[in-house]
């Protein structure tokens, strides 16, 4: 038996997510993530799916090492969160962009200012910065708009606001948490053919959702949880 | 080099758009540091005139002494000499027996106690000026014992209890300066770190946001100190503006009241480098009750 039962579906000896026997518990006795072994490889993309509570937005916040795991070792970029020191957390987060449902913008700056946070703290200098900050909101389409603040978005375009922020510095790994949880129908595909994008260009993608529709629509590698744990793993409909 | 350039300017331009993004909150705290400064600058003008008024009366700590009537004019000038010489003085002045008559007539009330006499009942003297580390009641007692043993010294006065209340009163002012200055300056120090860490709630969004990207310990923390210290100098340089503000609109008012304190003498205000050592005071405390505002924060 394999150790990492997603090695099927492309995943290699460098993979930049491999979770080995992961449970998190928050209180004694009881789990939001039990005996979790997954690697997803490079470039892939990966669908968590599973109702509310399943341990989707838990295992999030392990891979960008928000929380630590209670129990079992993550690889994430190489590094292992389990053991990470806190001054290490800032340059692994630099490689890993983070799309929420609630999009986490600053009202108080300008669409491009959003963006531009994550070039600053890389110290990238400000016109090169600027110019990369144009390009990608070019490619999300709001260009014309990056003079705006956030609040005069409409959900969609605050969306893609996120994502160019989680793009700017061309994450190797891409998580999302329901990052189509608040917008309409239109506006999902809009949202998910932009993160599928990414994942062609190489970045490894691991989106959180719990709408079947959109699983079946795009027809990647799905890993179900349910109650913290792995129920079944599979892709373009076909389960094991 | 351009590297570190460019890292020390992105965290610049961080601070500016904290401090105008945060406006209400800003303003706040350097109200708060402007309050507090008035304070601490009004207690130090106010230890600063004591301090300096009681300069002044030490000044006129001196020791008269008396001279033997049959001394002559010679002698009283070597002896005049002799004491000069003695270490702590500062001058000896020689004042005839003419000379204290003639003063005496001007005090009030003189001139008719003075008519009708016949001759001079007033003895010469010396009046010796201390040097300004003599002036302490152990070290004018030494200096007067080195004159009373000269020949020709008929009696001294040094008016000890004059003396020992200006020391009290110089001793009393130094030490209610250092405590009331600490206490003024921690309850300062402390009411600006409480102020800064409201302000930083009303930022958790963005710390939140800065630590998801990937943004250090140091970039989350160096902008708020920046941005800490600004506020300080500000409430620095508004707190000297307002203090010298009430000094000039207030004192003429007052100004008669305080001569019958301390004379002709007026009370000045700081000077140029007193006043940027309060604006450098307000900046270190707001970069002080930054850090105390950050203290415990996990990146």
């Amino acid at each position: 038996m394999s150790l990492f039962r997603g090695r099927a579906h492309g995943a290699t000896g460098e993979s930049p997510v491999r979770t080995y026997h992961v449970s998190k518990s928050y209180i004694a006795g009881t789990y939001a993530l039990h005996d979790v072994t997954l690697e997803v490889g490079k470039g892939e993309f990966v669908f968590l799916t599973g109702p509310s509570g399943a341990g989707k937005t838990t295992l999030l916040k392990l891979l960008f090492a928000a929380q630590k795991p209670s129990e079992g070792q993550i690889l994430v970029l190489g590094r292992n969160i389990a053991r990470l020191r806190e001054s290490a957390i800032p340059p692994l987060r630099r490689r890993i962009g983070v799309v929420f449902q609630d999009f986490k913008l600053l009202n108080r700056r300008t669409v491009e200012e959003n963006v531009c946070m994550a070039l600053d703290v890389v110290g990238t200098p400000r016109r090169e910065a600027r110019a990369r900050v144009f390009a990608l909101l070019k490619q999300v389409g709001l260009q014309n708009r990056r003079f705006h603040h956030p609040m005069s978005l409409s959900g969609g375009e605050q969306q893609r606001l996120a994502i160019a922020r989680a793009l700017v510095n061309e994450p190797a790994l891409l998580l999302a948490d329901e990052p189509t949880g608040n917008l309409d129908p239109d506006l999902t595909l809009e949202i998910m053919d932009l993160i599928a994008g990414a994942a062609t260009r190489g970045t490894t993608v691991i989106v959180a959702t719990h709408d079947m529709s959109l699983v079946e629509r795009y027809g990647k590698r799905v890993v179900h949880l349910e109650g913290g744990r792995i129920q079944s793993e599979g892709s373009e409909g076909r389960w094991r | 080099m351009s590297r570190v350039l460019c890292v020390a300017g992105i965290l610049l331009r961080t601070a500016a758009r904290g401090l105008q993004g945060s406006l209400a909150t800003s303003v706040v705290a350097i109200l708060t540091i402007t309050v507090a400064l008035v304070l601490v600058g009004a207690f130090g003008l106010l230890v600063g005139n004591m301090q300096g008024l009681l300069d002044r009366f030490g000044e006129q700590v001196q020791i008269t002494v008396f001279l033997e009537t049959d001394l002559s004019p010679k002698a009283q000038e070597q002896l005049r000499v002799r004491v000069e010489a003695i270490e702590g003085v500062e001058s000896a002045a020689l004042v005839s027996r003419e000379l204290a008559l003639e003063r005496f007539r001007q005090s009030a009330g003189g001139a008719a106690l003075v008519e009708g006499l016949e001759e001079n009942p007033l003895p010469a003297s010396i009046e010796i000026a201390l040097t300004r580390d003599h002036r302490e009641p152990a070290e004018i007692s030494s200096v007067a014992n080195s004159v009373a043993v000269l020949p020709g010294v008929e009696e001294l006065s040094h008016g000890q209890e004059w003396v020992e209340a200006y020391s009290r009163a110089a001793s009393l002012v130094r030490t209610a300066a250092l405590t009331i200055g600490g206490v003024l300056g921690l309850a300062a120090l402390l009411i600006v770190a409480n102020t800064i860490r409201l302000a930083l709630y009303a930022r958790e969004d963005e710390l939140e946001i800065l630590a998801l990207v990937g943004a250090s310990r140091s970039f989350i923390r160096i902008p708020f100190l920046l941005e800490g210290t600004a506020q300080g100098a500000l409430g620095g340089a508004a707190a000297v503006g307002l203090l010298y503000a009430g000094f000039s609109l207030f004192l003429p008012q007052v100004q008669y009241g305080l001569a019958l304190f301390i004379g002709n003498a007026s009370p000045r205000f700081f000077a140029v480098l007193e006043a940027g050592g309060l604006i450098a005071a307000g900046a270190g405390l707001g970069m002080l009750g930054s850090a105390l505002a950050l203290v415990g924060r996990r990146a």
